[in-house]
């Protein structure tokens, strides 16, 4: 019979159809499909043992993707200000989390996009040591050790991982960035792996059911290099501004003003709000709060205490509400979820405190590790909210200096496995190059953190009787008028004086107009 | 298939090839971790967290646990089932009956159910209890 | 006997009552802005006091129109005439119902202390605000007209409310002395109808 069978045809279709309805629905939520399918690269049909062996397939065909990779930030973990010449980067500076990844390489690297720096000797030239899965794998399973300079955990198949690579993702930059400072959300306050898929009051633009931005839809490449630096980021806007970067420029950043421009409301009776971004950045309006995810930021940290044993042996831990408040390598932390920031006057300039520098305290009494200049009446100052990390950490008390301890690794040297501050300084200093007295005292320290993610839709942005009050957020801002904030309170005092004695004046005036009326009444009885 | 299908041989190999083709690139066979944890974080954790007694996460089973989870079929504590089926909740009728007010389920409405649980199982599998965990310095 | 004279015109009437529910308006929203008090919320008292403004500004325009073709601007043309009298009248003549040393008419429906006190408020305080309060909505502009090397938000909002204060008291002042007319009501009646009551005996030829 050559009749076609009526009912298969009907089943093959009703699949076809089916698997057509999965492919639009994948289309409009996840992520694109891309062109090529590398399930079917013969490049990448080997059992792969190790990161570098799939760097070498991957470059096969992706011939200038390591060449580029190289000449990043994310490469050298160094970064030449430009408008003071500091020598910055994760490798040259220090932080109050962990302190700093010189000397700890091997662990620290676990977030470097590269295999095996474990110590000077890493051979930045080599294109094999450059990592592609860590961003561009997703299937969610790679993940690096921790322990040997960012080699990946044995566990992954690393095939499997090199035939599902894609365009970075959420998860992918996250991978690093949600867990700075040494866990979920500790760094930054408005990063945290609430952001893998957010809900559209948690971040209006990545709202992983509407618009699903990555983190590449602002924060654009070219050349694999990534716009976007707290190292010398742009406080102002100006007033040029562009949504695809055309060319290498090393001071591009991510902004909102790309795709917003500079008057951003377009709503009538919110126009007079675009006059406030000459003042006011976007952020200090929109980002309402820290830490609105459901993942608590680290506030404070107190090195001073570690060292705490329990009756094992093992580092003591603490938790209080889900959240580690001591532990024995570590020492104190605070937090604090769902949070107002703190508001600076900042013209982008940032200045820190380097190893070989001499520390002074602020007036408070702080390290300021990492200070953001600016004023009201420089002309290129905004207001912007920051987090305040505030900490306490060792530094040389002789030589008036901060200093690298070596806390990470397997010698006994390390603060961690001998909890001996001096030796782990003195093997810290001796891995920076950098000279030390061998005395260990701690000073009280403090970091400022741009708040940029986790914009809430338009309807939660901070309202303005938050700012345009007595003792409202923008409190300690100095150099501008607020209005409801500023008034003179001699004029108020006379002013309402003033009206007051009117007031009773007129009101001694009535009565006296009453009182002889009824006088000329009782006196004149017959009028 | 139950019919013998030698006659019809060239159209019915003609459209396996269009449908394997467009399923490898949708994996749709797999189960996609990415799309179930969306409906996991935004329909599951949603309810549990606002109407169903609280917190739940992915962590508190194995992989395997998981797995028989999705096996038995049942919603709920096991030793005190609810009437529904664990499957349920990612049919057409419940995601419908939510659209309103969920907008991960009206999203996610037309996918089939079976994808769907595919998706979620993936993700739950992926983020289980005895999973690879994130790098943490913790 | 006494006679019944025409004092306010219609528009008069409908610029009088309009202005005074737009100030009181003003007056309200304006002192929130300031910080005294939280009623409507920021926002929204900026958004009233912006909207009443400009109508204001508004009907404004029409009244300026309507004094110049009527010529009721000499009504506030000043005069120092019987001021001592209008001051010892209001301190001591009021109590022992002295006759009122001041007889309106048509041509003059302001005593000479009326005439002073709204010339000053159209000469002194009304400017003030105004200026003040143009400033501060074009705040934003300030650098196009190269304004903002001269002045500070801070000094024009301090005498927007010097202004308003002034404002205030004559507010305050205004409504009493609307009670000093032959009865307590004759002033509010004449202002809602536009006729007063005058005895013609006194009147002055």
């Amino acid at each position: 019979m050559n009749l076609l069978c009526v009912q298969c045809v009907i089943e093959v279709m009703s699949s076809l159809l089916r698997v057509i309805l999965v492919f639009a629905a994948f289309t409009g939520t996840a992520y694109a499909i891309s062109t090529a399918d590398h399930t079917k690269f013969k490049e990448l049909q080997e059992n792969f043992k190790s990161g570098p062996e799939v760097t070498r397939a991957c470059i096969k065909c992706h011939t200038e993707a390591a060449k580029q990779l190289h000449k990043t930030k994310h490469w050298t973990w160094e970064f030449l200000n430009p408008d003071n010449k500091q020598r910055l980067g994760k490798r040259n500076i220090l932080n109050n989390f962990c302190i700093t990844p010189q000397s700890n390489f091997a662990h620290c690297a676990a977030c470097h996009i590269g295999y095996g720096w474990i110590d000077e000797s890493f051979d930045f030239a080599a294109e094999e040591n450059v990592d592609c899965l860590v961003c561009h794998d997703t299937t969610g399973s790679y993940r690096k050790a921790g322990d040997n300079g960012g080699l990946p955990r044995e566990t992954v198949d690393l095939t499997y991982v090199a035939q599902n690579v894609s365009s970075t993702s959420r998860d992918t930059c996250g991978a690093c960035h949600f867990y700075g400072g040494g866990g979920n959300g500790v760094k930054h306050g408005d990063m945290d792996d609430s952001l893998a898929v957010p809900e559209r009051e948690l971040d209006v633009h990545m709202d992983a059911v509407g618009e699903d931005f990555t983190c590449a839809t602002c924060h654009k490449h070219v050349e694999h290099d990534i716009a976007g630096s707290r190292y010398a980021p742009e406080a102002a806007h100006s007033e040029d501004y562009h949504v695809h970067r055309k060319v290498f420029e090393e001071e591009d950043n991510a902004h909102c003003r790309a795709c917003h421009g500079n008057r951003p409301h377009k709503k009538a009776d919110k126009s007079r709000l675009n006059n406030h971004a000459k003042k006011i950045a976007c952020q200090t309006c929109h980002v309402p709060r820290i830490a609105r995810g459901g993942v608590a930021t680290r506030m404070t940290w107190d090195w001073s205490t570690a060292g705490q044993l329990d009756e094992t042996g093992e580092p003591l831990k603490k938790h209080v509400d889900g959240n580690l408040v001591y532990h024995g390598k570590r020492g104190s932390f605070t937090y604090a979820e769902d949070s107002e920031p703190e508001y600076i006057w900042f013209n982008g300039e940032v200045r820190y405190v380097l190893l070989n520098e001499r520390v002074a305290l602020n007036e408070d009494g702080y390290v300021e590790i990492n200070s953001f200049a600016g004023s009201a009446d420089d002309g290129k100052s905004r207001i912007w909210p920051v987090k305040v990390f505030r900490g306490v950490q060792p530094y040389d008390p002789i030589m008036g200096t901060m200093v690298v301890p070596h806390t990470t690794g397997l010698d006994e040297d390390a603060y961690w496995r001998g909890f001996d501050w001096e030796k782990a300084i003195t093997a810290g200093m001796l891995s920076a190059g950098q000279p030390f007295s061998g005395k260990v005292d701690f000073i009280k320290t403090q970091m400022s953190w741009p708040i940029n993610h986790m914009v809430a839709p338009a309807e939660d942005a901070v309202g303005c009787d938050e700012c345009h009050i007595k003792n409202g957020r923008l409190k300690d801002i100095d150099g501008i008028y607020i209005p409801s904030r500023d008034a003179s309170q001699k004029l108020d005092l006379a002013g309402w004086a003033i009206a007051l004695l009117t007031l009773v004046g007129v009101v001694m005036h009535g009565l006296g107009r009453i009182v002889s009326y009824l006088w000329s009444k009782r006196s004149c009885p017959s009028e | 298939m139950r019919h013998n299908m030698k006659h019809q041989k060239s159209i019915i190999a003609a459209l396996v090839v269009i449908l394997l083709g467009m399923s490898s690139m949708a994996e749709a066979a797999k189960g996609n971790w990415k799309k179930g944890r969306i409906y996991y974080r935004m329909v599951c954790t949603d309810c549990h967290a606002k109407e169903a007694g609280g917190k739940i996460s992915p962590s508190e089973k194995t992989k395997a646990e998981w797995l028989d989870y999705f096996e038995k079929n049942i919603h709920g504590p096991q030793d005190a089932p609810t009437k529904y089926t664990a499957s349920y909740f990612v049919s057409h009728e419940y995601r419908e009956s939510i659209k309103d007010t969920n907008r991960a389920a009206k999203k996610l409405l037309k996918i089939p159910e079976e994808q769907l649980l595919e998706d979620v199982k993936a993700f739950l599998v992926h983020t289980a209890k005895d999973s690879d965990q994130p790098t943490s310095c913790e | 006997m006494s006679v019944r004279v025409m004092i306010f015109k219609r528009f008069e009437r409908f610029w009088h009552w309009a202005q005074a529910g737009l100030i009181i308006v003003l007056l309200f929203s304006g002192f929130e802005i300031h910080g005294s008090y939280k009623i409507l919320g920021f926002e929204d008292a900026v958004t009233i006091h912006r909207t009443v403004a400009w109508s204001l500004v508004t009907l404004w325009v029409f009244a300026i129109f309507w004094h110049f073709t009527t010529d009721e601007w000499k009504q506030y043309v000043p005069t120092l005439k019987k001021v001592n009298a209008m001051i010892r009248y209001y301190l001591l003549g009021i109590f022992i119902r002295a006759p009122h040393p001041f007889r309106q008419t048509m041509l003059r429906k302001h005593n000479p202390l009326q005439r002073l006190a709204y010339l000053f408020l159209w000469v002194v305080i009304s400017p003030m605000i105004w200026a003040t309060g143009w400033a501060y909505i074009f705040y934003a502009r300030w650098e196009d007209f190269g304004l903002d090397q001269y002045l500070t938000l801070e000094q024009v909002a301090f005498f927007h409310a010097i202004g308003a204060f002034m404002m205030l008291v004559f507010l305050i002042a205004h409504m009493y002395l609307i009670t000093t007319g032959r009865t307590v009501m004759a002033h509010m009646k004449a202002m809602l109808t536009g006729w007063e009551e005058i005895d013609p005996e006194h009147e002055e030829k």
